[in-house]
């Protein structure tokens, strides 16, 4: 019976929580903290059980609930999964579920916090649950208010804002919004901006389907079966819809929003930011894009394995020349993003599986290292990495974290992100060699900017530079300690290696909703796809090429490849 | 023309929320008149008690589907007259009981402010169901009269007093202009019932006949606010008594756009292909015009009002896509308007109580002033933004769907564009209150009446959100009639969609 309730209480245990923790005053800490918890708790249980009640051998849509909503306007509130959802699911209520307990120690307006936090969390998971347009539509836009007030009420300024230099400095968009460009205000208004107008755009989309299809319904499995868009019109639907979810992706050149947020957003924002609510991007032009404009897709996903190049070059660059943790971590998120273009832009059973898979592993990843960011932050007050060093004598266990999320983050096999990673090279290497080979040596800038942060941040022995001072200076500091603190990195690091190991029942589960979709894709033109290859490059993949296994061991599919 | 007059009970029993409500009003007139001891307060909970009753008339009216016209057909009562009643009576409602404690500090009349906010409710209504130009013109300046007072009530302020004599100049000339153009199409076509018009008029309408109309839309666009003739708006908003100007600002509105839809809709069914241009332009430059200037707004009841500038280029979207479906998402948004506007400036007038003053900048750090009324006001600004779950957003999106059916792309993409333009000076106003601090860390205490009112508003910003069902299969109903008129859909830029 469990079945039939699975989704609704997912995405309602958090909403839940947020309405109860209005009614509770700010004093009671211990209550707040526990209905935050306990809510959340409840979605992060059942998304485990969602992974592994999900039955990939008959794949779809499962655990589908449909209520009308408003006849008038074709919408129900229509619930439902398919493989490529329940990852990610699954990813935002870890991160939701860990979130918590990183912010537990908050001074602040606790309980505003948490119901922002637990209205941000389940608005993503919305997105990923929803059926139908409309409702996709509004908890993607549910989803960016929430960030307003995270950012803005407990976010930080940058450390030149803090040590009032150049408090004046406005760069363009600064200067149209009236902030100063490194304050929080600043941050959260250009977030909310970018990201509004991203959806305005996505949503003029969705508005063309909804009319163009004559169907008079949002509902996204039937607009997907008799929607038939071509021509003009279903390009112009693809951009709108393309550009509009990728602004919050975010791809080069609609980024810029993201790192300037991550910086200024608390521990736990950030977590979920770019953890999963950056995957909604890719995840909506999936659900929107691929499903419904199957031969747009086609023609169009060119576009995306182009910016992916820039945005995997420019972010890994920028994030080497910064000094600010955070700001390394975002750069290097929106650098990372650019892996999953490309595994989607190449639209092989492989590449998409791996984009799919890199989602989540992206999240645990960077879920991590932001919390220990965070924790970093609240120790030391400063995100500065030349002012820090040597912390791992006093915090050897955050070290040790810091370590795996580092690991994780350039996919050190062991990993989950190892396992995406390679997915999508391999599946990339045959429609865009050239990709490939930048997004490898991507890889070699991310470990060159992440290694040097580690090493700025816990190992750089402070008495070489700075004799005695540095020693004494952060000597105050403590180590993450007991349940609450630790916990949320145990569980995160607990999932990038186990399904680092065992990725067989994610892959699977990703699989039975990729192959479909590909084949709907590529329609009657998938048998001639290898012509695509170039001659240059032998087709490394599709010469072993069988059919891939829906069912089965999931670790054998990185061996066999190649498109269906 | 037959000028008989036969009325039975049974014709009168459709005048009968409005009979009662006058009645009501002329025993709280009476009420106030008595030199005893009746607290004014009294006087104000009495009306708030008539309004319901009356309420209640009109729901007895929906639920038993009573229908019929008086008067020759001047006076209609049909599904859209009862749901613009039920729309007046509700913000009536609501904007009495924010007003009651505002009142209070009132120097003078305070007794007669609930006889004149009634009286022009009254006349609110009656506009509802005017069906042709005469009783138009008449229920137009009964409604008007009493705010012509109501915006001038503070004697000692001179922003009151400079509010009212503008409001009052302005308002003359527009009945000028609405008694010229009624003039001139009872001139072309020697009939003043809206439906007879639209026989009258043939396929080829006079120059006369267009300038009479031109005329009629000037003067109830003035009423809605819309650009070019929204200059009124700013000023009275910001120096009539803050409890008036939230009446200006929805129930006038509501009225104006009942006759509106009838004009337009009814009338001139025929010509939509003609006027949808006026409107489309009228439309993209209010929403253009009220969301620019909002940002540079310092003070929040001229940010309501030009936010409200903006708000009713949204209704004109739902005007232009001259469907059945541009009807409904009108009404629907009104719903939304006024929970959304009346709350705000329920928040409005709570802080104002407190603080005493009106200034963005005094609202700093309310969260930890008021949670209650940051929290509120958050929600109200949201939904006027249009954001998710809020009643806002639902009507929005419905006014976007009936233009993008009707094929107005370009409207829907400067609609778009102005959703995110508002979303910065509302956020202004968020961050105010929730992230910078509070200069003077004083509580803002709310007395329970006005709490109440706000927690309405805030259900029904809510509850129209997250499920409109009932109300928009409320506005389904309420719009049969023009099903019947089969309006063409044959505009010059129909979507370029092949079969």
């Amino acid at each position: 019976m469990i079945d039939a309730w699975l989704l609704p209480l997912i995405l309602f245990a958090p909403i839940v929580g947020a309405i109860v923790l209005i009614f509770i005053p700010n004093q009671q800490r211990f209550l707040i903290q526990m209905i935050a918890a306990g809510s959340s708790f409840v979605s992060f249980i059942l998304s485990f059980y969602l992974l592994y009640a999900y039955d990939a051998t008959v794949g779809g849509y499962q655990f589908v609930q449909r209520i009308e909503w408003s006849g008038n306007l074709g919408i129900s509130f229509a619930l439902g999964v398919d493989g490529i959802a329940v990852p990610l699911v699954l990813a935002s209520g870890i991160l939701l579920f860990t979130g918590i307990f990183v912010s537990w120690h908050i001074k602040d307006r606790l309980k505003e916090f948490y119901v922002s936090l637990l209205i941000l969390a389940a608005a993503t998971i919305g997105v990923y649950l929803s059926l139908d347009l409309f409702f996709l539509y509004f908890f993607y836009e549910l989803s960016v208010l929430p960030m307003y007030l995270l950012l803005g009420m407990w976010g930080s300024h940058t450390k030149s804002y803090n040590e009032m230099k150049d408090t004046q400095k406005r760069d363009f968009v600064g200067f149209i919004l009236n902030f100063t460009s490194n304050s929080k205000e600043y941050a959260a208004m250009k977030l909310v901006l970018f990201l509004s107008a991203g959806a305005v755009v996505a949503l003029m989309g969705i508005l063309l389907i909804y009319v163009g299809s004559g169907l008079n319904t949002f509902d996204i499995p039937t607009l997907a079966e008799h929607g038939k868009f071509s021509g003009t019109m279903a390009t112009i639907i693809w951009l709108l819809i393309f550009f509009g979810f990728a602004s919050i992706a975010p791809l080069w050149p609609l980024h810029s929003w993201s790192p300037v947020g991550h910086a200024a957003a608390p521990a736990a924002t950030s977590m979920l930011h770019a953890g999963v609510l950056m995957k909604l991007g890719h995840f909506s032009i999936i659900r929107v894009g691929y499903e419904i404009l199957p031969e747009a897709t086609r023609d169009l996903m060119p576009i995306a394995a182009v910016l992916c190049v820039f945005s995997i070059i420019y972010g890994g660059w920028v994030a080497y020349s910064q000094n600010d943790t955070k700001y390394i971590i975002g750069y290097s998120s929106s650098s990372h993003m650019g892996y999953i273009f490309l595994g989607m832009a190449a639209l092989t059973y492989v590449s998409l599986t791996g984009a799919v898979l890199y989602m989540f592993a992206h999240a645990m990843a960077t879920g991590l290292l932001f919390a220990l960011a965070g924790w970093v932050y609240d120790q030391t007050h400063t995100r500065d990495i030349p002012s820090l060093g040597g912390l791992s004598r006093t915090m050897p266990f955050a070290t040790g974290c810091f370590v795996v999320g580092v690991a994780a983050s350039f996919g050190l096999p062991g990993t989950v992100s190892f396992i995406g990673e390679l997915m999508i090279l391999m599946g990339s290497w045959n429609k865009y060699p050239v990709q490939t080979i930048i997004a490898v040596l991507g890889i070699v800038v991310t470990l060159a900017y992440l290694l040097r942060m580690l090493r700025g941040v816990f190992f750089r022995d402070p008495n070489q530079e700075i004799p005695y001072e540095a020693e004494l200076k952060w000597a105050h500091t403590s180590d993450t300690n007991g349940f609450v603190n630790r916990m949320p990195l145990i569980v995160m690091m607990a999932c990038t290696i186990y399904f680092g190991i065992f990725p067989g029942q994610l892959i699977d589960v990703i699989g039975s909703s990729v192959e479909p979709l590909l084949a709907k894709i590529h329609g009657t033109e998938a048998l001639s796809s290898t012509s695509l290859s170039p001659v240059l490059f032998p087709d490394i993949s599709t010469s072993a090429l069988t059919p891939p296994p829906s069912v089965g061991e999931g670790g054998a599919v990185l061996l066999i490849g190649g498109s269906p | 023309m037959n000028f008989t007059l036969e009325l039975s009970g049974a014709d009168l029993l459709l005048l009968l929320p409005e009979i009662f409500l006058t009645l009501w009003i002329c025993m709280l007139l009476a009420a106030d008149a008595v030199p005893s001891r009746i607290s004014k307060k009294h006087i104000g909970n009495l009306s708030v008690f008539g309004l319901y009753a009356t309420l209640v008339t009109l729901f007895w009216f929906y639920i038993n589907g009573k229908t019929g016209s008086l008067f020759n057909g001047m006076y209609l009562l049909d599904p859209m007259a009862l749901y613009f009643k039920i729309f007046i009576v509700v913000s009536t409602i609501l904007v009495v009981s924010m007003s009651i404690e505002a009142v209070e500090r009132f120097p003078a009349f305070k007794g007669e402010y609930y006889f004149l906010v009634l009286m022009s409710a009254l006349g609110a209504m009656l506009m509802a169901s005017a069906n042709d130009l005469v009783s138009i013109f008449v229920t137009l300046e009964f409604t008007t009269f009493g705010f012509y007072i109501l915006v001038a009530y503070l004697r000692e302020d001179a922003k009151s007093n400079e509010a009212g004599l503008k409001f009052f100049i302005l308002g003359a000339f527009t009945a000028a202009l609405l008694a010229f153009g009624i003039s001139l199409i009872y001139g072309a076509t020697g009939k003043l019932i809206l439906t007879d018009i639209a026989q009258a008029m043939g396929t080829e309408p006079s120059v006369a006949l267009i300038a009479g109309f031109l005329l009629l839309f000037a003067a109830l666009g003035f009423k809605i606010g819309a650009v070019p003739l929204h200059t009124w708006i700013p000023d009275i908003y910001h120096g009539a008594p803050t409890p008036v100007t939230a009446f200006l600002s929805v129930a006038p509105k509501g009225a104006a756009l009942a006759i509106l839809l009838r004009i337009f809709f009814v009338t001139l069914a025929g010509f939509a292909a003609e006027w949808i241009w006026l409107l489309v332009l009228v439309a993209i430059v209010s929403m253009t015009y009220g969301n620019i200037v909002a940002i540079a707004q310092t003070n929040m009841k001229r940010l309501l009002a030009y936010s409200g500038i903006a708000q009713i280029g949204n209704v004109v979207i739902g005007l232009a896509a001259a469907s059945k479906m541009g009807g409904e998402s009108i009404m629907f948004y009104l719903w939304a308007y006024l929970f959304a506007n009346l709350g705000a400036f329920g928040v409005v007038i709570a802080v104002a109580h407190v603080i005493n003053s009106e200034e963005i900048e005094d609202y700093n750090g309310l969260n930890r002033r008021s949670p209650f009324l940051a929290f509120a006001m958050l929600l109200f600004l949201l939904s006027l933004a249009g954001v998710p779950p809020l009643a806002g957003f639902i009507a929005k999106l419905y006014i976007f769907v009936a233009a993008m059916e009707a094929g107005l792309i370009t409207l829907v993409v400067f609609g778009l564009i102005n959703v995110v333009i508002s979303m910065y000076y509302y956020l202004i106003v968020v961050k105010k209150m929730y992230i910078n601090e509070p200069t003077d860390p004083t509580p803002v205490t709310v007395s329970p009446m006005m709490k109440t009112a706000i927690g309405v508003a805030m259900a029904g910003t809510l509850i129209l959100g997250i499920w409109p069902k009932p109300f928009m299969d409320w506005t389904v109903d309420a719009t049969k009639m023009f099903d019947l008129n089969l309006l063409t859909t044959t505009h010059a830029f129909t979507l370029p969609f092949g079969g």
